[in-house]
């Protein structure tokens, strides 16, 4: 108790969002996510992490990460999409009841990145599935994610 | 005296399907004793339906049939509930076993003993003394013995529990013998009627080692803990009409046994008989569904759900006779009508559900639950009979499980504020016992029809299965359709369950519960109207489903693979199994299961920091076994080869045995001259 006490609010203070149209109206005030690996180097999962920790806490705006894609409104793809990731994350994206966007995190996930042309790489995730809203950095910083996020619930 | 020769009839008839059964070629041989074993079957169920509502008992007596001892019967309202259920477990288990004849029924011995099994359960409940009941008991227990030990050949595990069987069932035979012989050596007679005018003038210490006995030979053939380890060797390796009839009809004449002792010949007696009875009871429930929740294979789970009800209505018994010892005859009878509920509910779906598992192993060669699977889609119809008779024994209503554990549940309940300490600490704790092992039985159910008959194929041999003969289908159709007429309109066969309890309980006047379509508790708080609560389920499931059709405008359904985490290709190994389902309950109950578990890691050569192997082993034994009877086998085995010093084959040796004996013999003849 003395020790929450002590730390008191470690939230950071929820500030204005710029961009408010980045959703369908479906999905304006609570957005169930599934985080999609496509072969990160968990980069990007740190942040995400983050992003949906005390400080940041995205859930704050309506943002929650799922375990299932049934559950789930969107799919939060990061990394280059592997050779070997390719088919599942078609399959994930099939399995997301419509209607469904994809968050493409981080710039590997944006346009391969550094892996640009390696020989395991299928492409960018834009090449598999369809992206709908993109963040970008090496890695995003959790205030990117959280405001993209926030972009999409409005809230 | 005008319906005995219906009793004489079936009993000839029994006989004769057993000649038959051994003398024609194989073709014929099981179809025609079936015949004739259903005309026995009639025979016995009609002098019963007589007895039943005439109230008239059917008294024989033949002096010369057997010399000495003589036969008598008699056959009681009581019998005659028993008989009911025996005929109507029997005429099932003989259809499917039309079918299941070509896999291991057809030979000579057990075309000819089944039979002869059959009628010694019909008869069992007509014995009117001490000499004729215990002759059909062993040639009961001789004749399943024959049964169980049909397939000898196949493995060696058959002939385990073969032994296990052999030794518990006669044990118990012997408990039996040693209280009868204790009662008639105090009387002059030995018919029950005359033992039963006597028992009364008894020393109490008499008559309850006479009741410990007892309870502990019937219990040992009820398969009660810590008598039930012959019950899970059993049933698995018998052909499944014979695990049928095993379960269902021979397992509930042990309780048969416990009441014909306790109520009818003893008279009940002081509380604390009851009260075992109670703590047996709710042992083997707790014990047994505990086991069935972790068993993977399905006979083995349905011989441990089988201790498991049995321990339900022995709870039921174990009550009404505390309460008759405490004065609350309204209550006794109650309980006592509870217990035979039960009783006649655990006959039709247990019969139904091995009866099932045997048209599974038919189909697909396995009785392992994680061999299985997608079963329902292969075998729609004894999948859905499985389906119904495992609602059933998970007291789903309306189903008739749930009419006898209602009927308990109220009796204990009422019983619990009757204001006796040790009523205060028994019936609460039968209570939450009770409570546990209704959740256990979901448990258990759940898995074996949703590993079984869902998902998909985990052997070729499950892939492979095909829909079983039409007798077969036919013979679990009528124990499940029973399961729903015994649910829903539970008062056709009530008054016979309550003439029954009237000779356990002669000072019963009023009937415990109304007989109207609904279930009213006379002199008590309780209502249930399984019809209304059938029609109702009916109503709005079909509104459900309706309403669903008409309103919902839904696009052409998106057919898509059910989602398997986005692996690229989906095998039957991914799946569930039954040992996973059993996990948490396995964790849970550790100390109870004491389950053995062993992995085995092997490295790589390189480095260890690369796993070559693994091996991963579980097993789940019967801790009662483990720790009681083995050491009881050690012991006796220590004292064998203690005596083999006596006896070591020396010829020489035993020569000088007989020498010193007679030396002594004469020496003390010289000394005491």
């Amino acid at each position: 108790m003395r020790a929450l006490w002590r730390v008191r609010r470690v939230t950071e203070p929820a500030g204005g969002v710029a961009d408010r149209d980045a959703g369908p109206p479906e999905l304006v005030g609570s957005l169930q996510i599934r985080h999609v690996d496509a072969g990160s180097c968990n980069g990007c999962e740190l942040e995400i992490a983050s992003a949906f920790g005390p400080v940041y806490d995205a859930e704050r705006f309506g943002a929650r990460l799922v375990a299932s894609p049934r559950h789930a409104d969107a799919l939060l793809v990061t990394g280059p999409v592997t050779r070997n990731m390719a088919v599942p994350l078609v399959k994930t994206f099939e399995a997301t009841p419509e209607p469904r966007i994809v968050i493409a995190v981080g710039d590997c996930a944006r346009d391969c990145g550094v892996f640009h042309g390696a020989y395991g790489v299928v492409g960018a995730v834009g090449d598999v599935v369809p992206v709908d809203v993109s963040i970008a950095g090496c890695p995003p910083d959790p205030t990117a994610i959280v405001d993209a996020l926030r972009g999409i619930t409005r809230r | 005296m005008t319906a005995g020769w219906l009793v004489v009839a079936g009993a000839t008839t029994g006989v004769a399907a057993g000649a038959v059964g051994a003398a024609l070629p194989r073709r014929w041989r099981f179809t025609s004793a079936a015949l004739l074993v259903w005309l026995a079957c009639a025979f016995e169920a009609a002098a019963a339906v007589h007895v039943m509502a005439t109230g008239r008992h059917i008294v024989l007596h033949s002096a010369t049939l057997i010399p000495i001892t003589g036969v008598d019967i008699e056959l009681n309202q009581l019998g005659a509930l028993f008989v009911l259920l025996v005929a109507g477990v029997a005429i099932p288990a003989t259809l499917h076993g039309i079918g299941y004849a070509r896999h291991g029924l057809d030979s000579r011995l057990a075309a000819g003993t089944f039979p002869l099994f059959v009628t010694c359960l019909l008869l069992v409940p007509a014995a009117g003394s001490v000499a004729t009941f215990m002759g059909l008991w062993e040639l009961m227990a001789l004749t399943s013995l024959v049964l169980v030990l049909i397939n000898h050949g196949r493995s060696e595990a058959t002939r385990s529990a073969a032994t296990w069987y052999a030794v518990f069932t006669h044990g118990g035979a012997v408990l039996i013998l040693v209280a009868w012989l204790i009662l008639t050596a105090h009387t002059k007679g030995q018919t029950f009627p005359e033992l039963s005018a006597h028992a009364r003038e008894l020393a109490p210490a008499v008559r309850g080692l006479v009741f410990l006995l007892a309870l502990v030979g019937f219990g040992s053939k009820a398969g009660v803990v810590p008598f039930h380890v012959w019950l899970p060797k059993a049933h698995p390796e018998a052909p499944s009409p014979v695990s049928a009839l095993m379960s269902g009809a021979m397992v509930a004449l042990g309780v048969y046994g416990i009441i014909l002792v306790g109520d009818v010949v003893l008279g009940r007696g002081p509380s604390w008989w009851w009260l075992t009875v109670l703590v047996l009871g709710a042992g083997s429930a707790l014990f047994g569904s505990i086991h069935a929740a972790s068993s993977t294979d399905m006979k083995r789970l349905l011989a441990y759900s089988t201790t498991d009800n049995i321990g339900l209505a022995l709870i039921a018994l174990g009550a009404s006779g505390f309460f008759e010892s405490t004065r609350h005859p309204l209550l006794a009878a109650l309980a006592l009508v509870a217990s035979l509920t039960l009783i006649l509910n655990h006959a039709a779906f247990k019969a139904a559900l091995f009866l099932s598992a045997g048209s599974v192993q038919v189909a697909t060669g396995s009785r392992d639950l994680d061999q299985l699977g997608g079963l329902l889609r292969r075998m729609p119809q004894t999948g859905t009979l499985f389906l119904v008779s495992a609602a059933a024994i998970a007291a789903l209503p309306p189903l008739n499980g749930f009419v006898g554990e209602w009927l308990l549940f109220q009796s204990l309940l009422h019983g619990a504020a009757i204001g006796s300490t040790a009523g205060d600490v028994a019936i609460p704790l039968a209570l939450s016992a009770m409570a546990l092992t209704a959740g256990l039985t979901v448990v258990a159910f759940v898995k074996a029809a949703g590993i079984g008959f869902l998902g998909r194929p985990r052997s070729v041999g499950a892939d492979d299965a095909v829909e079983v003969a039409v007798t077969m289908r036919l013979a679990v159709g009528l124990l499940a359709g029973a399961c729903v007429v015994l649910g829903v309109v539970p008062f056709l066969v009530l008054p016979a369950v309550e003439r029954a309890a009237g000779v356990a309980l002669p000072g019963l006047t009023r009937a415990p519960v109304s007989r109207g379509v609904e279930l009213q508790l006379v002199g008590l708080r309780g209502l249930l109207a399984p019809a209304a609560v059938a029609g109702g389920l009916v109503v709005a499931v079909g509104a459900v489903v309706g309403l669903r059709r008409v309103l919902a405008r839904r696009p052409a359904p998106n057919v898509a693979e059910a989602w398997g985490c986005g692996r690229q290709f989906q095998t039957a190994r991914m799946q569930y199994t039954a040992v996973s389902f059993a996990e948490p309950v396995q964790r849970v109950f550790d100390d109870v299961l004491r389950p053995v578990q062993d992995l085995d890691v092997s490295h790589a050569a390189e480095s260890r920091y690369f796993v070559e192997s693994l091996t991963f082993h579980n097993s789940v034994d019967d801790a009662v076994e483990r720790w009681l009877y083995e050491r009881i086998i050690r012991a006796a085995r220590r004292w064998g080869q203690a005596a083999r010093l006596l006896q070591p084959g020396s010829v020489h040796r035993y020569l000088a045995y007989g020498l010193g004996a007679v030396v002594v013999v004469f020496a003390s003849l010289a000394v005491v001259r």
